[in-house]
């Protein structure tokens, strides 16, 4: 009798568990974390500061890796995901499940010593909060997914505050609902020119759920919502001048792309938009889609100069309302 | 049992390598985490006594 062949180790390579950690969206998860660290003006040395940012930052990567971990199946179905490490098998469903424990295990007890345990609680509640509510719970059970999970994304600015503070005041939280209210219109412009991979994933987002058209029309009313909230630090006297120009002239551009996406008949036709392959080709689609494209886009742009504005006006003092 | 290819084992000697640097670096943290802590306390006792307030177990 012959024994079974013994299975073979892994060929995983370093690199692959760095994309488990989603360093794109780490990037913003950094940014929008030392905004709130910077802004909150708290007494924390600048160890213990560059401690906790990379605590968050790997606490958030933690959580794309478990949710890439839990998602491997799903992924390997849609082109613009199908080469993340899980998807395409370059590492186990297991591997990136232990490894995203573990960041999980050692971010939030070091960001709890490194400054306090609200910060290490809140990280704690992030992760969870992406990991087992918005991935196992939320996303194939109601189109509002994005919606409800958003706060996720939406939490680092207030760990960073309460790192920082060892508080989460109604300023932290104002950064909070900025982020929230930008999550819809984003990550739907998005969904509109692929949709055919949310459906074939089984994925309800909205354009899949409701159509294109109600999709448009719900972008543009978030973006009503949303324009708004992303104006009143400048007038609270959290912004300067600085924000208050930035987030009034990049609001009426977000607002003008989102009417334009309303009018447009982008999202209509998803099967063609064959042009959304790779990740790297986010933007690259066909000319019905611009609007929904152009909106992504502005959105990202938006976002970093709203929390760019409160960084500089952090250093350099800018007079405000 | 199989003999591993050249490729399992470059790869598994790469994760090693990572994983060493990563435990390095998080030893590295949670020292300087300490030493801060540390200060903090002292610094925070230092005041304290200064400020004629009780410290330690005459609290």
């Amino acid at each position: 009798m012959t024994e079974p062949a013994a299975p073979a180790i892994s060929t995983a390579q370093p690199e692959d568990f760095f994309q488990l950690l989603k360093p794109r969206v780490m990037s913003l998860v950094i940014f929008t974390a030392v905004t709130g660290l910077v802004v909150a003006k708290g007494d924390l040395d600048w160890i213990s500061s560059a401690i906790a940012i990379l605590c968050i930052a790997v606490g958030a990567g933690a959580a794309g890796a478990l949710n890439m971990a839990l998602e491997g199946e799903t992924d390997a179905l849609m082109r613009r995901t199908r080469g993340r490490p899980v998807a395409a098998g370059r590492v186990r469903k297991n591997d990136a499940m232990t490894f995203g424990v573990i960041l999980s295990i050692f971010s939030v007890m070091l960001l709890g010593m490194a400054t306090n345990w609200l910060a290490g609680g809140l990280l704690l509640l992030t992760i969870l909060y992406y990991a087992v509510f918005y991935t196992l719970l939320l996303k194939r059970r109601t189109p509002q997914n994005i919606v409800i999970g958003g706060a996720a994304g939406a939490f680092p600015p207030v760990i960073g505050w309460a790192a920082a503070t060892g508080q989460a005041p109604w300023q932290a939280w104002l950064l909070f609902l900025i982020i929230f209210l930008w999550t819809p219109p984003h990550s739907w412009a998005l969904a509109l020119y692929s949709a055919g991979d949310y459906a074939k994933a089984g994925i309800p987002m909205m354009p899949v759920a409701r159509g294109a058209k109600s999709t448009r029309l719900q972008i543009l009313l978030y973006t009503l919502v949303f324009v708004p909230v992303a104006i009143a630090p400048g007038l609270t006297g959290m912004g300067g001048y600085v924000y208050l120009g930035v987030s009034i002239v990049g609001g009426l551009g977000f607002l003008l792309l989102a009417f334009r996406l309303w009018r447009s008949r982008a999202g209509d036709q998803p099967d063609k938009a064959e042009a959304v392959g790779r990740e790297a080709a986010l933007y690259d689609v066909r000319a019905e889609a611009k609007p929904a494209r152009n909106l992504f886009a502005f959105s990202i742009l938006y976002l970093m100069a709203l929390f760019a504005a409160l960084l500089v006006e952090s250093f350099t003092a800018v007079p405000g309302l | 049992m199989r003999r591993l290819t050249p490729e399992e084992l470059s790869a598994r000697k790469k994760r090693n390598l990572a994983i060493a640097g990563a435990l390095v670096v998080f030893i590295v943290l949670v020292f300087g985490v300490t030493v801060l802590n540390l200060k903090r306390n002292l610094d925070a006792r230092a005041e304290a006594i200064a400020a004629g307030e009780p410290v330690g177990y005459a609290q």
